[in-house]
């Protein structure tokens, strides 16, 4: 069955928030800050007023002066007293026009003092700072300790300290590296927006967020209101990958229509988005690895610094942290493992998170340091990981994943479209043995990539890199799901979470049918608002498939022995099957190929190949499609993505200049399923979304040093690094380091 | 400023501030397929044809179209289903944003190079950023829609 939302997409028909409008609705455009730091003098709204259509301008004294946030509730509505970032909400302009609107917006006059600002992680944790807050630990569920060092939202670790420095103390080859990655965002197409109405205490919002139940909470939370009298309204959205999870615009918005008594409308322009909304921790990662003669690990220890910019409130964990920091060596067995990650507030656009959430700067680094350390012991990148894989277990060090910091279904990132599958013996290397799914699915790739070598352009210089991730899934999650008869005969499948573009309402299609025997086309799937199911936690952490598979596998059974027509309702996670096996780990080794120009350094990424480790796929394409998704993001990770932050400012404020890539830019994609993987649920499914996005950076990083000699510590790898860490003129040849590997 | 096109086939008039966009005018007039994402010509969300030109209309003055044959997705749709259905069958598309702008481009496609190669659909798409699928499924449906032809 293709896609249920398909010829409404394609034909133009799909109405996403921007697309919508209300009786009598107003627009809403927004004045930021200009400064990084400042206290706010005075504000002067005569000139905003004075045109035409403007209804209102809006400052903090308006608005409740309670914070949101999805955990740590640190975020103003308006910005009260003192800025903290550059773009941040200083003012709010409701008009007739969004034309009016911002033509006013900009009229908004804002006095500031400017106040010294810290705009890297590094800088905000001198003991001397400034300050971003002044009490952060007072924020209703902070993290951050009143006797903690300055400018902290977040430390975690998992594993011992000593026990990594004793072992790194007896290697026979070490490495010492640090690694770095820059603010990236998102990258969907759709700006984030909201319409908001309220009618006789009754608060309606459409919105672009990805977890509608939870935002209930969220702003209940922040405006005092019993959640029932909040409804959020089903709409799709155009991509999410992390960044739709957060309150955002809506509680501005309420308010604003409370103030109004009519309904608003808040579209960002893109230039906002990419400056001032949630993007990704910029990351400075140090990592020491040892092993013995043999090239068996014995420590490692991984040290990251991020910068969280000036909120630590767009993060739902409760420790607001980054699994995927945390959890980077899953992949290995390593018998004294230490990994810590610490996240520092500063004066720089807040930060959130993006598919895989931290993942992607941790295997940049650990996977680059792993050819570091083959390098050192004499091994080759194969043959160090081959040693090193996780065993029988199925996992590896802190192989915990999402939510083993005692956040429940926490941490988000992308969709879900996930897989699932029964051990069917059929694996690709022939063996079948769950134990062993991270050497099976190195093995595939090395295999798949021998098979077939992309052509180089003459006079370049090719080389291949690998990087492996290993990824825990997560906690089942608590969801539910109402089967009724649609009008037309077919059966109507409501849900609570909202198509994000990741095919999530076609599996959910898929699984119905394959649960009652029928075709799916006579499945109809909806979104419905808060107000029509129990609860969901929203979709992220690769969990939509597994928590949808369950719920649906228990309506299934009800509706299967059900009286009349009645319909039924279905929660699903609670008591989910456990891990009795252990951790269902999920592996992606990627190989790339990378051809490099000798006179000017750039790079070309000819290849991308991708095994991944699967159990029973339930909609191939749309499991496909996550995997070259994952596989173009990873590419534009390690290639071209950066927003340019400098002197506490977005600069890279287009699309024109943050570049995502292109149907031209991007590699040949070749995927390797291994199947016979061990799955979760009656279906035994795997997550997929956030696998293949995560190891590609290191693929092609290791892939240029292979290339080149030439080691890539700092993301992206541009043409002009790789440039001046070659050697002079004529100089690879001179030196013999050109390499065919 | 007044200005009277061809939208989709039938005349229509808007009187419009000088500098408004083609792309606010055509949603105005309820044709909210055509999308606008990054507001600034790369992305290609908002891409509309303008007689066999394919134009971002969120940088086209919309007094530039006067007298100009107009055409957005709903239209093209509507005109040419077999385009709408290549994208279906073939899953060209995830979240949708980007979907009615690839769909115009491979109209005006269709109608400067039917026969393009894999390399010339690459090249001709390449203004039409997609963040979701890895693009495999869209250079597909392209393809199927001009081999259907």
């Amino acid at each position: 069955m293709s896609r249920s939302d398909g010829w409404a997409k394609a034909a133009g028909d799909a109405r996403y928030v921007a697309d919508l409008a209300l009786p009598g609705m107003l627009h809403v455009a927004l004045t930021r800050s200009a400064v990084p730091h400042g206290r706010i003098a005075g504000i002067d709204t005569t000139g905003a007023r004075a045109v035409e259509g403007v209804t209102g301008v809006f400052t903090a004294a308006d608005v409740t002066s309670a914070s949101y946030g999805r955990s740590v509730r640190d975020v103003p509505i308006l910005a009260r007293d003192k800025v903290r970032f550059t773009g941040e909400r200083v003012a709010a302009v409701v008009a007739t026009s969004r034309r009016a609107a911002e033509e006013a917006a900009a009229l908004v006059d804002v006095e500031y003092e400017e106040l010294p600002a810290v705009l890297s992680a590094d800088e905000a944790l001198a003991p001397s700072a400034p300050a971003v807050h002044d009490q952060p630990w007072a924020y209703p569920g902070a993290a951050a300790q009143p006797d903690g060092p300055r400018n902290v939202q977040s430390v975690a670790a998992h594993g011992s300290r000593t026990a990594a420095e004793e072992a790194l103390g007896r290697a026979e080859y070490i490495v010492d590296r640090t690694y770095s990655t820059v603010s990236g965002h998102q990258g969907y197409l759709e700006p984030q927006a909201c319409v908001a109405s309220v009618d006789r205490g009754q608060i309606r919002v459409w919105t672009t967020n990805k977890s509608p139940y939870r935002l209930r909470s969220q702003l209940a939370e922040c405006l005092g209101l019993d959640p029932a009298s909040i409804v959020v309204e089903p709409v799709p959205l155009g991509g999410d990958f992390g960044g739709k999870g957060s309150p955002m615009d809506v509680p501005l918005c309420a308010e604003l229509a409370r103030l109004t008594g009519h309904p608003v409308k808040l579209v960002l322009r893109y230039a906002e988005d990419l400056t001032a909304t949630n993007p990704r921790h910029p990351a400075r990662i140090r990592v020491r690895a040892g092993c013995d003669r043999h090239g068996k690990l014995l420590g490692i220890a991984v040290r990251a610094v991020l910068n969280g910019g000036a909120y630590a409130g767009f993060k739902p964990l409760p420790n607001v942290n980054l699994h995927g920091v945390l959890d980077c060596l899953t992949a290995y067995h390593v018998p004294a493992a230490f990994t810590e990650s610490v996240i520092a507030y500063t004066n720089t656009v807040p930060r959130g998170h993006m598919r895989s959430p931290g993942a992607p700067q941790a295997a940049f680094a650990v996977e680059s340091a792993l050819d570091e350390l083959a390098q050192a012991s004499g091994l080759d990148p194969a043959g160090l990981r081959r040693r090193n894989l996780a065993g029988s277990t199925g996992g590896g060090s802190h192989g915990t994943g999402p939510g083993s910091d005692g956040s429940g279904p926490g941490s988000d990132g992308t969709g879900p479209g996930s897989d699932g599958s029964g051990p069917d013996g059929t694996g690709q290397d022939g063996t079948g043995q769950a134990g062993d799914r991270g050497e099976q699915t190195l093995e595939a790739a090395l295999r798949e990539a021998a098979a077939s070598r992309p052509a180089v352009p003459r006079g370049w210089l090719h080389g291949s890199g690998i990087a492996v991730y290993a990824r825990a899934a997560p906690a089942l999650p608590v969801t539910s799901v109402r089967l009724a008869p649609a009008a037309d005969g077919r059966i109507r499948a409501e849900v609570p979470i909202p198509e994000t573009g990741t095919g999530s309402h076609t599996v959910v299609a898929n699984r119905l049918a394959a649960e009652l025997g029928i075709s799916a086309d006579r499945v109809e799937v909806a979104q419905v608002s808060t107000a029509g199911l129990p609860f969901d936690p929203g979709v992220g952490a690769s969990r939509v498939t597994l928590g949808m598979s369950e719920a649906i596998s228990r309506a299934a059974r009800a509706w299967r022995s059900r009286a009349g027509d009645e319909p039924v309702v279905a929660e699903g996670g609670a008591d989910g099957p456990g891990e009795a096996d252990g951790p269902v780990i999920s592996y992606c080794a990627q190989v790339a190929q990378v051809a490099v120009d000798p006179g000017t350094g750039q790079v070309r990424v000819l290849e991308i190949l991708s095994a991944v480790d699967v159990g029973q796929v339930v909609n191939p394409l749309a499991h496909q499609m996550q995997i070259d998704g994952g596989a173009v993001m990873g590419y534009g990770f390690g290639c071209l993505e950066d927003l340019a932050e400098d002197g506490g400012q977005v600069w890279a404020a287009s699309m024109s200049e943050f570049k995502i890539p292109s149907m031209k830019d991007v590699p040949a994609l070749r995927t390797v399923l291994v199947t016979g993987g061990r799955g979760l649920t009656e279906a035994n499914v795997k997550p997929v979304g956030e696998l293949s996005n995560v190891p590609a950076a290191a693929a092609i990083a290791n892939a240029v040093a292979a290339a080149t000699g030439c080691r890539i510590r700092d993301l992206p790898v541009t043409a002009e690094k790789v440039y001046w860490s070659l050697p002079g003129p004529g100089g690879l040849e001179a030196s013999g380091q050109e390499q065919h590997r | 400023v007044k200005v009277s096109f061809t939208l989709n086939g039938a005349p229509v008039a808007a009187d419009v501030a000088a500098g408004a966009l083609l792309v606010d005018v055509v949603r105005g007039l309820g044709m909210t397929g055509t999308k606008e994402a990054c507001g600034v010509g790369v992305c290609g969300a908002c891409t509309v044809l303008v007689g066999d030109l394919p134009v971002s209309s969120c940088l086209y003055v919309a007094a530039c179209a006067e007298g100009a044959e107009v055409w957005t997705v709903e239209g093209l749709a509507r005109e040419e289903p077999a385009l709408i259905r290549a994208f279906v069958e073939q899953e060209g598309m995830q979240c949708g944003i980007c979907t009615p702008g690839q769909v115009v481009a491979a109209a005006a496609l269709a109608r400067e190079n039917p026969a393009a190669t894999d390399e010339e659909i690459r090249d001709f798409q390449a203004g039409n950023l997609c963040r979701c699928t890895g693009y495999q499924t869209i250079a597909a449906a392209v393809r199927a829609y001009l081999a259907s032809r």
